[in-house]
């Protein structure tokens, strides 16, 4: 099969899963009965989706949590990275800071939205950091790993060439790390989502979370799902970034492989 | 083989059966008790010590009530007595008129507290004697949304404030915090609650009553048309049950605070007085006279502050969101 009736027959199917699913849901809700506020029907939401684009209020509020994802997610990284590059150099420095960062991850998150909202304020500052709090875990374990599985001959045919650290690190260890790396990103860009969402929840007057709250305290089932499906894109757009980096970084490792 | 099939599908009927029951939130029990399953609207707190006492002292069974507290969000609560999933639920009196806009049908059937309970708090030096003192401060609440929201723009509406002369500042259930650190001028807050724990930690602080300005339909038990036709003597025996544990609460604070022991975990280990004196406030608010009856003045007042605020777009028909009928 040529490669673009290959993607046609794929864009095809997504096509009649979407409708399948929505029939699906029209079918149920029409026929169970259930009310709207408890589960409205797909041209409800769509409605009210209509609405909210008119408005202007949906582009207001998403705008204002990726604004908090894009940055807890660099002040995330950024911590993740100098931190799993230190962890991964010194084991030293991985005894001492291992109990920490590993018990840290027990905390829910939940736990101590609140808390950051009264030590920083209720403004965008706690919200990020959140994201940047949820996304740090993953990519920091990733970092280790993928700095950890550079082959040790590769370190010494650096030095054989007398290469200089910054070259060690720009030549050998980014470049064979990346893959791993780029998996921990991954998750940790969805996450990102999730931990400015759950700022949002605890104290917020704008962002998404703050719409869900608004859509249960008027109980306008039709704007939550609005905005969590809003949700769910915003996380598949920044997974997709993700996904298009790797496939653009990573090429040159796809052509080795060939 | 046949055995095995047969097995699975008593199973999944057993399995449906019980599904089914656990969707329902009054059912009768072996001792002829009626289940109910009550969304409280908060966490376990001594404010509700007129339950816990009822139940303890025997209120709730003599009228054929067993009683299981539910502390899940408020609006989903309303939600599942709109969705005739439960029967009853204690709200805020804001969100009846909200949810009959949006098509639920629930109805008010009981006052719980007599005074909307929402106050604003401010540290004694914000010299805040006046709801127009609140203009240009920073004021704290959970969100925009509920109680403290729909409680604060009714005194900002009274002094003819509107939103973007002040700061509004969502902080979640945190306002104490953010009033002892100074992150906030103002917070809006319970009447019973967040005042009583500042005075304990030693702040001045003052109060501007939402009630003293413009009265408005306070917190009380809903319950839905269906059940009120089909089966308005539940609605009389709940309804009647909780008066009658009012009564003894007010009429026996010690005792009613006792029981409060059985149903708060920790409250061994809080501040005695503090919760006594949060127990004490709140069982002010629940005097009306006569007990549980609703102002229909409070109703009007309510609808049009809420038609203000844009929570509601149109009129709704009022004598069908409450009823003093069972209050008898």
């Amino acid at each position: 099969m040529k490669p673009w009736a290959a993607r046609l027959k794929r864009i095809g199917f997504l096509i009649i899963s979407t409708l399948g699913g929505l029939l699906l849901w029209q079918l149920f809700t029409t026929y169970s009965k259930i009310p709207s506020f408890i589960f409205p029907k797909p041209a409800e939401v769509w409605a009210r989706l209509i609405t909210v684009i008119n408005d202007g209020s949906l582009l207001y509020h998403t705008w204002v949590t990726l604004q908090e994802v894009i940055l807890g997610l660099a002040l995330g990284l950024t911590a993740a990275i100098l931190t799993g590059y230190l962890l991964a150099k010194s084991r030293l420095v991985e005894r001492v800071l291992s109990p920490y960062i590993v018990a840290s991850q027990s905390i829910p998150i939940v736990a101590i939205a609140p808390l950051l909202v009264i030590w920083l304020g209720p403004g965008i500052l706690s919200k990020i950091l959140t994201s940047a709090l949820i996304v740090f875990f993953p990519v920091l374990v990733n970092t280790i790993v993928g700095l950890r599985s550079v082959p040790s001959e590769l370190y010494d045919l650096m030095r054989s060439l007398q290469a200089s650290p910054w070259q060690r690190i720009v030549k050998l260890e980014i470049p064979a790390a990346l893959p791993v790396f780029l998996g921990g990103l991954r998750i940790g860009a969805t996450l990102a989502v999730i931990g400015a969402v759950v700022g949002e929840f605890v104290g917020a007057d704008k962002g998404l979370g703050f719409l869900v709250n608004v859509g249960r305290g008027l109980y306008d089932t039709a704007l939550v799902f609005v905005a969590v499906f809003t949700l769910v894109l915003l996380a598949l757009g920044l997974y997709g970034t993700v996904v298009f980096l790797e496939n653009h970084l990573l090429a040159w490792q796809k052509r080795n492989g060939d | 083989m046949k055995s095995m099939k047969r097995f699975f599908l008593t199973l999944l009927v057993v399995l449906l059966l019980s599904s089914c029951g656990g969707l329902t939130g009054s059912e009768q029990t072996s001792g002829e008790l009626t289940h109910i399953r009550l969304p409280m609207g908060y966490i376990p707190n001594v404010q509700y010590a007129p339950f816990y006492a009822g139940v303890e002292e025997g209120f709730f069974a003599e009228e054929g009530l067993e009683i299981e507290f539910d502390y899940s969000y408020e609006t989903d609560g309303v939600a599942l007595v709109g969705a005739n999933e439960l029967q009853f639920s204690l709200v805020s009196g804001e969100q009846v008129p909200i949810a009959r806009a949006e098509g639920l049908p629930i109805v008010y059937v009981m006052a719980w507290y007599g005074q909307y309970p929402i106050a604003v708090v401010a540290k004694s030096e914000q010299n805040i004697n006046s709801p127009a003192d609140l203009a240009g401060k920073s004021i704290a609440l959970p969100g925009l949304f509920g109680a403290n929201y729909v409680g604060l723009r009714a005194l900002m509406g009274y002094a003819g404030l509107e939103e973007k002369d002040v700061i509004l500042e969502s902080v979640g259930f945190n306002q104490v915090e953010v009033l002892a650190a100074d992150t906030s001028e103002v917070i809006v807050g319970y009447v019973a609650n967040e005042p009583v724990q500042l005075t304990a930690q030693g702040y001045d602080v003052d109060l501007l009553l939402v009630s003293d300005y413009l009265e408005l339909v306070s917190n009380g038990l809903i319950t839905n048309q269906t059940t009120l036709v089909e089966d308005p003597e539940l609605v009389r025996r709940m309804v009647s049950a909780t008066l009658k544990s009012i009564q003894f609460a007010v009429e026996n604070p010690d005792q009613a605070y006792q029981h409060c022991f059985k149903y708060i975990e920790g409250l061994e280990d809080a501040d005695q007085e503090v919760q006594m004196e949060v127990m004490e406030s709140s069982l002010a608010l629940y005097q009306t006279d006569p007990y549980g009856y609703s102002n229909p003045q409070a109703w009007e007042n309510m609808q049009e502050v809420l038609l203000e605020m844009g929570l509601m777009k149109e009129h709704i028909n009022l004598s069908e969101a409450y009823t003093n009928d069972f209050i008898q």
